[in-house]
């Protein structure tokens, strides 16, 4: 203890009695404290005869108060939330436990994991059941448990309800085990088919013969792997159809059914995987065959196989239908040539080398060296036709229209580009000529310089199309018809709500159920003409600060004349009344009076 | 953009999902009264558009805001929305092309090999996760990109990300993992 002074004789020598909880001063006698608040532990005797101290364990994070404090006369009420929710939950725990005969080595690993989800904070937004049966699952998992997803969608709750099995969807159930494991950052081990044999044999009952089955289906479900039929699929469909063929070998007579209930997958699911196995070569096999010999060959994924015979399918008809179109590509092609050898002008000279440039453009035709016009024109003929099966093979499936459209348009184009060619100088024609095969074929082009401004560029967009997209009034009137007849239900609702509502508003009652963003707090507007008065009310109302005096801080808004000189010099003496030191600090630099005798260095300290 | 073998792998894009704003309030019973493929959903507050020439479904909402799916490509994607925004301004409303932007891109890829995804997730923990009952692929996702990839045992894989240049990254970073990790098919 600190000594300290008397206060009747200013004596020093002060005695602490711990025992009695006083201290005395030795000098005058007088009694300066009792009742001395001493933290000891104590100790009482309990029942049996032991002994045990007296006081409750408190959490490092528990809040201050006690609400039992002084009267409490049974401990598990009135702790803090923390606790009541973590009692809770080792109780759901334990009951979901002993359920799936779990030992109590996990159940409390289990409780563990809870614990650290708690500080986490994973359970906010989240069914108190799915997280704690995601901690059970992820504790099978780190084991090694033989146990699927399936028993823990079927939970029953321990609430003051009366007991009902909560059905928790598998794939919800997942999504909280895997943000579970993630944030906890826990590996759980990649599910193996093999551990859940023995479990499921067990659940079949194959009596004594239950080991050899279970041999046989795990030497089923290792070809399975090496046939890539367990990737990506659920191992118990896996283990049912493993199962189901080795009841069979041994001559058991288990049923689809009974498999199922066991397994609990569905019938397709079992027939699928039956007949995927059927498609393997180790299907072909005796059954002693099986026991000795291992194939080596190693099949492909079914689904991947699947994929090969689909797209083999397709090429078949493609194939079919291009037989088709080559037949008409060749009338098109007679029909080109016509027109060709119509419309072109024939040139020659000087001419044939600005007609160069159009090849290339065109035809991909780098090498046509041929002065003469006509040879040439064989030969853009001859890549044209290739050029439009290339597009003809690219565009089968989708409208032979837009083909013909296309083709029709090509021989008008030779004309327009030639007619831009005699005119301007070679240069120009090659910029100029893009321009004008896209026009002519119909393609949009791209514009950058738009959107910065949100205006809508209209460039490249074909009005006539939107056009389409825009019913008329007869078509209007229809539309709103049935429109009105189909949402029916849905018109009448809001109808009644607009009814309800405008009764309560005559009766006055009305609460305007708007959704309330929390967090602001309603203040009455502030009215003020100028900026500092604004701030001064806005300080009023919300107090910012508990160390600042804002009487002094108004006080030097109201008298801006007084100079902040001598308020300084106030300051600098050093004298302790806050006030004043604090109107130094908060001095207002737009306060100061600029004149040509204030010095500098006043102005720059702000 | 290929990876450094001599394979060529094809990335093939299948959906773009873009954004913008008309910046003006739309009313959705005009709308749906009037355009041609529109479906109403008052009860959740959209309507549904589809155009023909980019396949193109768009929400409508009648703040303005505008969700466009289903296009293969980013040009596109800007084409058929700003087709759609022209729709609107034909309708009346005093439509404004603003604040346009790719949300979403989904890209689907095939390899020459199929996958032993256990290895594959064993390997790349936590990065990487396969959870056979719940979904047949493994997902990796890669934080820095902040794309997603999942990857089937049969080599197929299914990519999304912000834009077109990060789902290509994506494969040609994965492209070595998933090397390693192969088992030749037999065709």
């Amino acid at each position: 203890m600190s000594s300290r002074v008397c206060k009747n004789c200013g004596g020093t020598d002060i005695d602490v009695d711990q025992a009695r909880g006083d201290a005395v001063c030795m000098g005058c006698g007088s009694v300066l404290e009792d009742n001395i608040i001493v933290s000891e532990v104590q100790f009482m005797e309990t029942g049996g005869g032991g002994s045990s101290a007296v006081g409750q364990f408190v959490a490092g994070d528990a809040s201050g108060r006690n609400p039992t404090f002084g009267e409490g006369f049974y401990t598990g009420v009135g702790r803090e939330s923390r606790a009541q929710t973590l009692q809770n939950g080792r109780r759901q725990i334990n009951t979901l436990g002993h359920q799936l005969q779990l030992n109590q080595h996990c159940l409390d690993t289990a409780f563990n994991f809870y614990k650290m989800a708690m500080c986490k904070n994973l359970t906010r937004g989240r069914k108190v059941v799915h997280v704690l049966a995601a901690c059970l699952y992820l504790v099978c998992r780190t084991e090694g448990t033989p146990l699927t997803m399936a028993p823990f969608s079927c939970f029953s709750a321990l609430n003051s309800l009366p007991r009902f099995p909560l059905q928790v969807n598998v794939y919800v159930l997942g999504k909280t085990f895997l943000t579970l494991a993630r944030e906890l950052c826990i590996n759980a081990p990649a599910i193996d088919p093999c551990l859940y044999i023995p479990r499921f044999a067990h659940m079949l009952e194959f009596g004594e013969k239950n080991h050899e089955v279970s041999m046989t289906a795990l030497r089923l479900l290792q070809r399975m792997k090496r046939d890539w039929m367990h990737t990506g699929r659920r191992p118990s469909g896996l283990c049912g159809a493993a199962l189901l063929v080795a009841a069979r070998m041994h001559e058991f007579r288990r049923t689809i059914k009974e498999i199922i209930s066991v397994v609990k997958v569905c019938e397709a699911t079992l027939r699928k995987r039956l007949n995927e196995f059927e498609d393997t070569p180790t299907s072909q096999l005796t059954i002693e065959e099986f026991m000795r010999v291992d194939l080596d060959q190693e099949c492909d994924p079914p689904s991947f196989t699947d994929g090969q015979r689909k797209k083999r399918l397709k090429l078949e008809e493609l194939e079919k239908k291009i037989g088709e179109v080559q037949g008409e590509i060749h009338e098109y092609q007679d029909e080109i040539e016509m027109e060709l050898e119509q419309s072109r002008p024939k040139l020659r000279g000087i001419y044939a080398s600005y007609a160069k440039t159009d090849i290339d453009d065109d035809d991909d035709d780098d090498d046509v060296s041929l002065p003469d016009w006509e040879e040439r024109e064989e030969e853009e003929l001859k890549d044209v036709a290739e050029h439009l099966n290339r597009d003809l093979c690219d565009q089968l499936i989708s409208g032979e229209e837009e083909e013909r459209e296309g083709k029709e348009e090509r021989p008008p184009r030779r004309g327009p580009s030639l007619a831009s060619l005699l005119g301007p100088m070679p240069t120009a024609a090659s910029l100029g000529l893009p321009e004008s095969i896209s026009k002519c074929i119909g393609e949009e082009k791209e514009n950058d310089g738009d959107t910065e401004n949100g205006e809508l560029d209209l460039n490249g967009i074909d009005d006539d199309e939107i056009e389409l997209y825009i019913l008329n009034d007869k078509e209007v009137k229809v539309k709103t018809e049935l429109w009105l007849k189909q949402n029916e239900d849905y018109l009448k609702e809001q109808k009644e709500k607009q009814e309800r509502i405008a009764k309560e508003k005559e009766l006055g009652i009305y609460k305007e159920r708007k959704p309330k963003i929390s967090g602001s707090k309603k203040r009455a507007p502030i009215h003020a003409s100028t900026a500092d008065e604004a701030i001064e009310k806005m300080l009023e109302q919300k107090k910012i600060s508990t160390k600042i005096n804002y009487d002094i801080l108004k006080e030097l808004n109201v008298k801006p004349s007084t100079s902040p000189a001598p308020q300084t010099a106030e300051s600098l003496k050093g004298a302790t009344p806050g006030a004043q030191r604090l109107t130094g600090r908060y001095r207002k630099p737009a306060n100061v009076p600029l004149s040509l005798g204030t010095p500098l260095s006043t102005l720059g300290k702000r | 953009m290929e990876p450094s073998n001599d394979v060529a792998l094809d990335i093939i894009i299948t959906n773009v999902v873009a954004v913008f704003r008309t910046r003006c309030h739309l009313n959705l019973r005009t709308i749906a009264l009037e355009g041609v493929n529109v479906i109403y959903k008052p009860e959740y507050g959209k309507v549904l558009m589809k155009l023909r020439k980019p396949r193109i479904t768009a929400s409508i909402w009648s703040s303005g805001k505008i969700i466009c799916t289903g296009a293969t490509s980013e040009e596109e994607a800007k084409q058929g929305a700003r087709r759609l925004a022209r729709t609107l301004q034909k309708l009346g409303f005093k439509v404004r092309f603003a604040d346009f932007k790719v949300v979403n891109v989904l890209a689907v890829c095939s390899m020459p090999f199929a996958i032993r995804l256990i290895d594959f997730t064993k390997k790349n923990r936590p990065i990487a996760s396969y959870e056979p009952e719940l979904h047949p692929a493994a997902t990796y996702r890669i934080k820095t990109l902040k794309a997603t990839i999942q990857i089937f045992s049969t080599g197929s894989l299914t990519v999304t990300g912000p834009n077109v240049q990060t789902v290509a990254t994506a494969v040609e970073h994965i492209y070595p993992l998933l090397f390693e990790c192969q088992k030749p098919l037999r065709k």
